[in-house]
C-alpha cells in the first residue's frame, strides 16, 4: 500500500483536463475587497467590545489586557465600516486603502 | 413622448408597468435580477397596482403567473439562463393552456461551464415550446417589442405566450437613450386584459388542463400550430398599427442594405447594431455587404426572410449559441431549410458565447470571408469565429495518479 | 463618434459614473450615448471598467470600446493590479486621472497620452460628501476636458442621486472641474 502511494506521489504530473475546474482560489481572502480600512485610536478606546460584537464577518478580537486591545484580521475585513458606525467612544475611523499592501 | 436613459431591464419594466400587469411572480437571477427588484419596488411604492407573489423558484414563478393568467388577469414574470431551463416544464403548460403571458428573457448561457453572461443558448433550447420569440437589437426595441408582444400574444387569433429576448449585459445593463410613450397612448394600444379562452372562476367552474387522449391531442397541438402560423400576419398588422401610434417602425425581418448586397449576414439580438455599423463601414470601402436582422424567431418568418435573401448566392448565419450536435446553430438550420430550393451557399458561424463580445473586427472578418467565398477565392470558413488557439489545451491540473 | 473607457475599483461607482455621464450627454446635451458595462466576477476592490460611446446620432455599435479616445482612471493604483489602462489608445487619446500627486502623474507619462488631466477626486469627495467615493468629482474632471459642460454633469448628478446627496456630489463635481490641471 505504502509503495503504491509512493509510486503515485512520484508520478505527480500536470494533466490536461476538459471542462471547468480550478485548483487555485484567487479571491478566497475577502480582505482584498476593501476600499477603506478601520483604524483605532487606542488612547480613546474604552475596550467595550462593541466593534467585536457588531462585526458581521467576525474578524475583530478585543483583548482587554493589551494596550493595542483591538485586533483586526485584515485578511478578511471587507471594510464595511459597521464597527466605526457602532463605536460608542468614536475612537475608530475609516481610512482609504492605497496601493498594494 | 419623452426621452429617458434606460438600461434594457429598466425598459422591460417600463413596458410591463405601461401594460399595467396585475400579478407578478418573478424569481431574481443574474442578469434579470433588476427586473424583479424594480417591479417589486414599483408595487411597494404603489406606482404599480399589482399583486407581487414571492416564489421560491422559476418553476413556481411561471406556474403562478400561468394560473393567475387563467383567472383573467395580465400576469407577468421574467427570467434568464438556468431559470428559463427550470421553467421548461411550465413553458409548455403556459402555451398549451393558451395563456398569453409576455416574459422578458435576459439571454445568458446555461451552465456548465458557469457563466453569468450573454448567449442565446437558453432561449434557443426552448424554441419549440410553443412560445413566440422576439429578439431585441437595442434598449428601445426592448420597450417597443414588449408592448407589441402584449397585443400579439393576447390577440384572439394567437393566444400564445411570448418571450422578449434581450442580450444579458449587452442590453440588460447597457444604458441607452430611449423614447418612452405616455401611459394614455399605451392604454389605447394595449387596453385592459380580457380573458378570451378558458378561465378559472369559482362562480363558473371549468377544469383546465385535463388529461387529453390521443383522439384529441393532435388536434390541440394543431390549434397551437395554427395560432403560430396566424401570428406572423398578426405581428405584421400590429407593427403597422404600432408605427402609426408611436412613430417607430418595427420589423419581423429587417433587411439592412441587402437589396444590392453581394453577401448577406443573418443575425439576431444586440450584435445586429454592431453589424449595421460594420455594413456602413465596409460599404464606404466599396464592399457590398448587407444584414438580415431577424427580430421574430418564433414563428420563423419564412416569407419575410426569404424576401430579404432572395437571389443571394452567399449567405452567412451568425448563431450566438453552439447548437451542439446539430449540423449548425439553430438559426443556420432554419435558414438552410428555408433556402433549400435556392441555389445558394449558406455558411454557419458560431460566436459570442458566454459573454464573449461580438466585435466589429469579428463581424468584418465574417463579411470578408463571405466575399472571398463569393469571388471563389476561398472554400472553407471559420465556423467558430472567435475561438482561441489551442482550445483543447485550456486547463491543466496536477493529478495524483 | 467618441469612445470612452472608465477604469476603477469595484465600489468606487464606476458603472454609476458611466450611467450619469451618459445621462448628461443624452438628456442635457442633445446627443446620444450608450454604456456597455463589462461586468466580471465583481466585488468591492476588484478592477472594473465600463465602455461608453458618444455620437451626434443614435449609436449602432453594441460592443466594448477597444480604442478609447478618452480614458478615465478613478483609482491610480489600478495599474498595480495588472491592468493596462493604455490598451488600444492612439496618438490623440486623453487621460483623466484621479490624483494630484505629481509623482503619480509622472508614472502615467510612460503611456504616452496626448494630454493628462488630473485632480484628486477622492479628496474632493471626502471634503464634499464625507466619503471617498470619487465618481461624482471625476465626472466634473471629465467636463474639464471640454467634452461636455459641467452644467450637464451637475444636472445629471442631481437627477441620479436625488436632491440631498445630489447637491453634495454636484458640488464635488464643480470643485473638481475648477481644480483639474492639464499636463
Amino acid at each position: 500500500m505504502q509503495k503504491q502511494q509512493e509510486k503515485h506521489s512520484k508520478e505527480l504530473k500536470k494533466c490536461r483536463v476538459l471542462g471547468p475546474v480550478a485548483t487555485i482560489f484567487a479571491s478566497s481572502t475577502t480582505g482584498s475587497w476593501r476600499l477603506e480600512r478601520p483604524v483605532i485610536d487606542y488612547e480613546k478606546c474604552i475596550k467595550c467590545g462593541t466593534c467585536e460584537r457588531f462585526c458581521p464577518t467576525n474578524v475583530i478580537d478585543v483583548y482587554k489586557d493589551r494596550a493595542e486591545c483591538v485586533v483586526i484580521n485584515y485578511d478578511y475585513c471587507k471594510g464595511c465600516g459597521i464597527c466605526v458606525n457602532e463605536c460608542p467612544s468614536k475612537c475608530m475611523k475609516m481610512i482609504p486603502e492605497r496601493g498594494e499592501e | 413622448m419623452v426621452f429617458k436613459m434606460l438600461d434594457g431591464n429598466e425598459a422591460a419594466v417600463e413596458a410591463m408597468k405601461l401594460a399595467r400587469v396585475q400579478v407578478i411572480s418573478a424569481y431574481p437571477i443574474t442578469p434579470q435580477s433588476s427586473i424583479s427588484e424594480k417591479l417589486s419596488d414599483l408595487v411597494a411604492a404603489g406606482e404599480l397596482k399589482a399583486e407581487y407573489v414571492r416564489v421560491e423558484s422559476e418553476h413556481t414563478a411561471l406556474s403562478v403567473a400561468t394560473t393567475a393568467g387563467l383567472t383573467g388577469v395580465r400576469a407577468a414574470t421574467a427570467t434568464a439562463s438556468n431559470g428559463l431551463a427550470l421553467m421548461h416544464e411550465i413553458l409548455s403548460m403556459t402555451s398549451g393552456n393558451r395563456v398569453p403571458i409576455v416574459m422578458p428573457v435576459v439571454n445568458r448561457g446555461v451552465a456548465a461551464p458557469w457563466t453569468l453572461w450573454c448567449e442565446h443558448g437558453d432561449a434557443m433550447a426552448q424554441r419549440d415550446m410553443g412560445w413566440l420569440q422576439f429578439y431585441c437589437q437595442n434598449v428601445q426595441e426592448v420597450l417597443d417589442l414588449t408592448l407589441l408582444a402584449y397585443r400579439v400574444a393576447e390577440d384572439e387569433r394567437v393566444l400564445t405566450p411570448a418571450m422578449v429576448c434581450l442580450d444579458g449585459f449587452f442590453l440588460s445593463h447597457s444604458m441607452q437613450k430611449t423614447q418612452v410613450p405616455e401611459q394614455r397612448l399605451v392604454d389605447d394600444f394595449i387596453g385592459p386584459y380580457i380573458r378570451k379562452n378558458t378561465y378559472i372562476d369559482p362562480d363558473d367552474p371549468m377544469f383546465c388542463c385535463d388529461l387529453t387522449g390521443s383522439d384529441e391531442f393532435t388536434e390541440m397541438r394543431y390549434q397551437q400550430k395554427y395560432a403560430m402560423d396566424n401570428s406572423i400576419d398578426v405581428i405584421e398588422e400590429i407593427e403597422n398599427e404600432f408605427e402609426i401610434r408611436f412613430g417607430r417602425k418595427l420589423h419581423i425581418v429587417e433587411g439592412y442594405k441587402t437589396e444590392d448586397a453581394d453577401v448577406v449576414l443573418v443575425a439576431l439580438g444586440s450584435m445586429c447594431g454592431t453589424a449595421k455599423y460594420v455594413v456602413d463601414k465596409m460599404r464606404q470601402e466599396g464592399k457590398k455587404v448587407g444584414l438580415a436582422k431577424v427580430t421574430v424567431f418564433r414563428p420563423f418568418p419564412v416569407k419575410q426572410l426569404k424576401e430579404v435573401l432572395k437571389g443571394k448566392k452567399v449567405i452567412g448565419v451568425f448563431d450566438r449559441s453552439a447548437g451542439l450536435g446539430g449540423q449548425g446553430g439553430p438559426v443556420w438550420s432554419e435558414t438552410s431549410a428555408l433556402m433549400m430550393n435556392e441555389n445558394c451557399d449558406i455558411r454557419n458561424y458560431v460566436g459570442g458565447l458566454g459573454g464573449r463580445d461580438v466585435t466589429i473586427d469579428n463581424i468584418e472578418k465574417i463579411y470578408n470571408e463571405l466575399l472571398e467565398i463569393k469571388e471563389g477565392k476561398r472554400t472553407v470558413h471559420t465556423e467558430w469565429i472567435d475561438l482561441k488557439e489551442n482550445p483543447m489545451e485550456l486547463r491543466q491540473v496536477t493529478k495524483n495518479v | 463618434m467618441i469612445s470612452i473607457k472608465f477604469y476603477g475599483l469595484g465600489g468606487q461607482g464606476v458603472v454609476t459614473a458611466g450611467k450619469i455621464f451618459s445621462e448628461a450627454i443624452s438628456l442635457y446635451e442633445d446627443k446620444y450615448a450608450i454604456t456597455v458595462p463589462a461586468y466580471g466576477h465583481e466585488r468591492r476592490g476588484a478592477p472594473v471598467n465600463t465602455s461608453i460611446i458618444v455620437d451626434e446620432k443614435p449609436v449602432l455599435i453594441n460592443s466594448f470600446v477597444y480604442h478609447p479616445d478618452i480614458v478615465l482612471v478613478m483609482d491610480s493604483t489600478i495599474i498595480d493590479k495588472d491592468i493596462d489602462i493604455s490598451q488600444g489608445i492612439h496618438e490623440n487619446s486623453i487621460l483623466v486621472l484621479n490624483t494630484e500627486d505629481v509623482n503619480v502623474v509622472n508614472t502615467y507619462k510612460k503611456y504616452n497620452f496626448k494630454e493628462i488631466y488630473y485632480v484628486d477626486g477622492t479628496q474632493i469627495a471626502l471634503n464634499n460628501i464625507g466619503r471617498g467615493i470619487p465618481n461624482g468629482s471625476m465626472l466634473g474632471a471629465i467636463a474639464g476636458t471640454g467634452l461636455l459642460t459641467i452644467e450637464s454633469i451637475e444636472k445629471a448628478i442631481i437627477e441620479s442621486f436625488g436632491e440631498k446627496a445630489g447637491e453634495k456630489n454636484a458640488k464635488a463635481a464643480r470643485e473638481a472641474f475648477e481644480r483639474v490641471k492639464k499636463m
